[in-house]
């Protein structure tokens, strides 16, 4: 878009006469919220969404081998529910982000797209590792079990950690923190329980950063 | 404390909103012209002429990308800039608490 505008329109605004301090103050209280309220992105909604995700694919999973002897893994229905579920939650995000940061370049821009770039190149890396692991020949319960459940959470927790310190983003780092503790402590839960424990504790993270998230924001 | 205090720079109705709208930007962030435009509600001519007002006093960086058609331009405010909207609301805090103190309950 050409934005290289005439300026003749522009003549004449310098309006300073018409504005006293009452004026003052509330433009400077209308423009500030409306600057807030549409370029901040709704991260409430965003890790609501994610926690519902989060709780219903993990969910998914521990339902799908809970019971299996011996143990064999996740069933391609359940990884397929996830699989959707972590699409949807992702096409969410990216349309929540995008409508509050058109136009917005910088940092912020740069800082999102390598924390994406992180997050994507660490989860492969986890597919691979877990390849490595299975060629190796480590047991079912260990390769689809305990580390494919914590693996990716202990990824997405650094990430998380790794982005939000460089802003003090203290709700995120907290979140990311609590993502690197889960998938550690969860792992002693066993190739089943590890996907229930990530399930519930995992999205309570998520839903109660949702949920602190207004508060923060005041 | 009196209202010739306040920096005639910014002390513009228009000039106000463009400040207010990129200090709510982290420092390091900057907003299309485009984006700017839809928040401020001005038209193209009369925001580029209160942009190169505040660009003149140094509060503003405009930078330009691509070309012809294609031309985007980008606002920040500079750390000048944050600098005279903190005094600029100082001043602003003080000529209220003023008002309210000298007015007849």
């Amino acid at each position: 878009m050409n934005e290289d505008v005439g300026t003749k329109n522009g003549a004449g605004l310098d309006d300073t006469a018409d504005m006293d301090a009452r004026d003052a103050a509330a433009i400077m209280q209308d423009a500030g919220n409306r600057a807030r309220r549409e370029l901040r992105v709704n991260t409430q909604a965003i890790y609501a969404c994610a926690g519902v995700a989060w709780l219903l694919g993990y969910g998914g999973m521990w339902l799908s081998v809970r019971g299996q002897r011996p143990y064999q893994g996740p069933t391609p229905a359940a990884a397929f529910i996830q699989v959707v579920l972590i699409g949807l939650a992702a096409a969410i995000t990216a349309s929540v982000v995008g409508r509050a940061t058109s136009g917005v370049g910088g940092f912020s821009a740069v800082q999102r797209r390598v924390s994406i770039l992180a997050l994507v190149i660490g989860i492969v890396a986890v597919l691979v590792l877990e390849a490595a692991i299975d060629h190796a020949g480590a047991s079912r319960s260990i390769v689809f079990g305990v580390f494919q459940a914590a693996a990716p959470v202990l990824v997405t927790g650094v990430v998380y950690v790794a982005t939000s310190a460089s802003r003090l983003n203290w709700p995120a780092l907290g979140l990311g923190l609590w993502l690197i503790a889960v998938a550690a402590g969860g792992a002693f839960a066993g190739p089943v329980g590890v996907w229930g424990v990530i399930a519930v504790a995992g999205g309570i993270g998520f839903l109660l950063i949702a949920a602190l998230r207004p508060a923060a924001n005041r | 404390m009196s209202e010739e205090e306040l920096d005639p720079v910014i002390h513009a109705p228009a000039r106000l909103r463009i400040v207010v709208t990129l200090a709510a930007l982290p420092e390091g962030d900057n907003l299309s012209f485009t984006r700017l435009q839809d928040l401020i509600g001005l038209t193209p001519g009369n925001l580029i002429t209160h942009l190169r007002k505040l660009e003149d006093a140094g509060y503003v960086r405009m930078q330009k990308s691509g070309s012809g058609v294609n031309a985007t331009t980008s606002v920040s405010l500079t750390s000048e800039g944050r600098g005279a909207l903190d005094r600029y609301t100082v001043v602003l805090r003080g000529l209220l608490d003023q008002a309210a103190a000298t007015q007849p309950n």
